[in-house]
């Protein structure tokens, strides 16, 4: 089993770009995934937090909308790789009853503004901070990326570690089901 | 704890030494080691000293404190769940081995805290060190991944083998990346 040689002039650039995250860079990066781990349905932990406007967003307002919560930093690598897609599957989306929360630890606006303005298209869903790392530890976050879908009903039922192709066919397909239900 | 000793022991005397395979970045110049086996993949990075300074400094590290850190040998660390099983991964329970050495353990982010404590670096610099570490456990389902920073011991370019564990299907299992290096100086 040879590691491929696919060199990601790019994503080292843009990484080099921002500075620190060149330290993450690995020779060739690891691939994104597009699975989804059913869970048994268990009540979603209090996620109560400001965006970079300072506007407070509160879980518990989105019932009756399937959400996906990402929780996220801009010096961790797969991090930075899957947020466009998460923006194309919010773009994909928009007409229905669903909605992306981006959760960054332990950082400030002005750091997240900086990241954002590299993107080709800036993510139009919320970036919530949470400066203390409070949330994530109360969603039993162990390592970043970790994304979780909440059902209509406010329950999580899906759960993602590591990064992924937001927008692949069967990420998309597994959220349409949850929003037919 | 001596239950643990002898459990891994008796894992390694059996581990399924699938073959190491590294590669070096034409850019960077830094090498990676992978290697799959039994349904799990692993893979170390190398990260220079100046790029662990650059890292911890722009997180809010002092210079003193972010050169004790780049005082070890550092790796981007990434584990993935290539088979059909989830994996539950402790980092406690990997040893390092280098020449004349005996096995250790990695350092654990409670010792880190403590040592980032006593230098007075800052609490948000501490919470992005504890992110920025390869998680303590975690299980992953198949598909999922995690990447993060692991740190040893080890002078600079200096050589060890890692062995690491993982339990899956209700057994212990262990593979091992041999001859890593660590990243010299000037890498």
């Amino acid at each position: 089993m040879k590691i491929r040689e696919f060199a990601a002039g790019a994503a080292l650039a843009a990484y080099c770009a921002f500075g620190v995250a060149a330290a993450t860079q690995a020779a060739d990066l690891p691939p994104l995934s597009h699975s989804l781990t059913k869970l048994t349905p268990q009540p979603a932990p209090a996620l109560r937090l400001k965006d970079l406007d300072g506007a407070v967003h509160d879980l518990a307002r989105l019932k009756g909308r399937v959400v996906l919560i990402n929780f996220w930093a801009t010096w961790c690598p797969p991090c930075r790789r899957e947020m466009p897609s998460m923006e194309r599957l919010s773009q994909a989306l928009k007409s229905e009853a669903f909605s992306v929360l981006a959760v960054d630890v332990g950082e400030d606006a002005d750091t997240i503004d900086a990241f954002n303005g590299q993107l080709d298209t800036a993510p139009t869903f919320p970036i919530l901070l949470d400066t203390r790392s409070r949330t994530m530890q109360a969603w039993n976050v162990a390592g970043l990326p970790t994304t979780f879908l909440v059902d209509r009903q406010g329950r999580i039922v899906a759960s993602a570690i590591g990064g992924r192709e937001f927008d692949h066919p069967e990420l998309i397909r597994a959220i349409r089901e949850l929003l037919n239900r | 704890m001596r239950r643990l000793t002898l459990t891994l022991l008796a894992v390694w005397g059996v581990a399924a030494h699938a073959g190491t395979d590294s590669s070096v970045d034409a850019e960077t110049g830094l090498t990676t080691w992978q290697t799959e086996t039994a349904g799990i993949q692993v893979r170390l990075t190398q990260i220079s000293p100046d790029q662990a300074r650059a890292f911890y400094q722009a997180r809010g590290f002092s210079p003193g404190a972010a050169e004790r850190y780049a005082d070890e040998c550092v790796f981007m660390t990434v584990v993935r769940n290539i088979g059909d099983t989830p994996i539950e991964h402790r980092l406690s329970s990997w040893r390092y081995e280098s020449a004349g050495q005996p096995p250790r353990a990695l350092r654990s982010k409670t010792e880190w805290e403590r040592i980032w404590k006593q230098r007075g670096v800052t609490e948000s610099a501490r919470i992005a060190f504890t992110w920025a570490q390869f998680p303590t456990a975690q299980t992953f389902a198949p598909g999922d991944w995690n990447q993060g920073m692991t740190s040893f011991s080890v002078p600079r370019g200096g050589q060890f083998d890692l062995r690491f564990v993982w339990r899956a299907g209700g057994k212990t299992h262990a593979g091992k990346l041999e001859q890593v290096k660590c990243a010299d100086e000037n890498s």
